[in-house]
């Protein structure tokens, strides 16, 4: 499941970043893969909408998006929260 | 252009809606007093939003204690706090346009990011939510940018040139130099212009969440701990005419619009250059016949995101050099928001506010310093020391720079 959210995160940045997916890495930073300021705001509203999820705001202290792990980890969390949250709904 | 005098430039009325309240002595009291007006968003749709917090007009703001029952249904909520604005505005400046037919010789020019919003957030949903089958019939002239402009011009029967500026957060700046300039090379004797927003609509909001520059708390400019900017909405609306016509009548002189600046970044689509902010600073400094060490204070635009205030504080570094260390800067944005194509008017009066009662404004929210902040920003507390000539500074999205340099009247 993990393995398979990371492939999707990597594709994902693969496509915005125009660079084939073995070219991301998760130690690579935006920047690294050309992922510039307002690129970056829209790859994360890809991932947003791609697995129905909202990050925290960016300016906040909570978030970290510099490299890519950092966005697998954010996409991890916000999916367990998500997980939680319809639980306690039910 | 040689040998052609320029004329210089009054402010001889204004007027404010704003966050801090009707009138522009309710907005300027506000400010000298230090108070904030961010508050928890109040919003039909304030619940399913992430934006938590916004600087708004207040709900006792009626537009019909101020304009006619015929012209209302006209106006979409930009146009009513433009209409209502510039009736102070015009009310203080003591100006008849009829004499003389100055009407047929003043410019109105008022500055806005968007335009109706509202109008056309109400309509979308309309259309698109509730398949209604047809629109409002007054949608186009409640929603047409130059809604505002036009509405003043027809009230005071203003034939002079008359539009609307849009460059996005520089909008009122870029109006008002556009009004400055037609009244300095003749084309008008005066002129009414600002700028007027009305952004908090639903459709609005979750454009501004995906930008992820909103702070979910307060705005916070200069303060290590910001967390980014905080919507505002208003207007701001001021006569200028020129300096002889004004003296040659006895007005009263609110201040002297003396220089501006404007220059485009040429870079990125939204982080902001250091370079093309100095330049206006520069070129403002330049237009008005000042030297750095003539200014005390800076209106900053301090929006309180992490990019803009330390490219702000590294400009004002390159325009004034060693003067910058003696500057008093501050963001009022910190108490009335960033009311984008309205912030440079509401900026204005501040300003004029500094000159006439020789008080500076404060940064409010100013808890943590930045040392990559490095200004003196008169943290929370307002300051009183002599204002002789200040700056005002509005930067855009889309890199676009207008800076407005001010003069206490003669």
């Amino acid at each position: 499941m993990n393995d398979t959210t990371q492939q999707q995160v990597f594709e994902i940045i693969a496509k915005q970043a125009k660079t084939d997916v073995a070219n991301v890495k998760p130690e690579s930073t935006l920047k690294d893969l050309g992922v510039a300021s307002l690129e970056a705001i829209e790859l994360i509203f890809d991932i947003e909408e791609h697995f129905n999820i909202n990050f925290p705001d960016q300016q906040g202290a909570n978030f970290d998006s510099d490299t890519v792990q950092n966005l697998v980890d954010a996409v991890q969390k916000a999916l367990a929260d998500k997980v939680a949250a319809d639980a306690g709904s039910n | 252009m040689q040998g052609l005098p320029l004329r210089r430039v009054a402010i001889t009325g204004m007027g404010a809606i704003s966050p801090l309240g009707v009138g522009a002595e309710a907005l300027w009291q506000g400010l000298r007093e230090g108070r904030s007006a961010i508050g928890p968003l109040r919003h039909p749709d304030a619940e399913r939003l992430r934006v938590k917090v916004a600087a708004q007009v207040p709900d006792s703001f009626d537009p019909a204690t101020n304009i006619d029952e015929r012209t209302l249904p006209m106006l979409d909520r930009t146009s009513e706090f433009a209409l209502h604005a510039a009736r102070e505005a015009v009310a203080q400046s003591g100006l008849d346009f009829r004499q003389d037919q100055l009407g047929l010789r003043t410019a109105v020019i008022v500055g806005t990011g968007v335009g109706g919003e509202t109008t056309q957030d109400e309509q979308s949903r309309r259309l698109y939510g509730e398949n209604a089958a047809r629109a409002h019939p007054l949608t186009i002239v409640r929603l047409m940018t130059n809604a505002s402009a036009s509405q003043i011009s027809i009230a005071w029967g203003l034939r002079g040139p008359t539009f609307a500026v849009a460059s996005a957060c520089a909008s009122a700046n870029h109006a008002i130099i556009q009004a400055a300039q037609m009244i300095r090379w003749g084309l008008a004797d005066a002129a009414i212009t600002g700028g007027t927003e009305a952004c908090l609509t639903y459709g609005a909001l979750r454009a501004w969440e995906a930008m992820r520059v909103l702070a979910d708390d307060t705005c916070r400019p200069f303060s290590v701990n910001r967390r980014g900017l905080v919507l505002g909405e208003g207007a701001g609306i001021f006569v200028l005419e020129s300096m002889e016509h004004a003296q040659a009548r006895g007005a009263t002189i609110l201040a002297e619009l003396a220089g501006s600046g404007m220059t485009a970044d040429a870079t990125d689509i939204v982080m902001p250059s250091a370079d093309g902010a100095a330049a206006a600073m520069r070129q403002a400094l330049d237009d008005a016949g000042l030297a750095p060490q003539d200014v005390d204070y800076v209106n900053a635009h301090g929006t309180g995101t992490q990019a803009n205030d330390v490219t702000e504080t590294r400009a004002i570094r390159l325009a004034f050099g060693a003067h910058a260390e003696r500057l008093a800067v501050s963001s009022t944005k910190s108490m009335h928001g960033h009311a984008l194509g309205a912030s440079g008017a509401l900026e204005l009066v501040a300003v004029i506010g500094a000159l006439r009662d020789s008080v500076v404004p404060p940064t409010a929210n100013l808890d943590q310093v930045d040392p990559a902040c490095d200004l003196d920003y008169v943290p929370n507390v307002a300051r009183p020391m002599p204002v002789r000539a200040a700056l005002s500074n509005s930067f855009a999205f889309g890199g676009l720079n207008a800076v407005l340099a001010l003069r206490r009247a003669p």
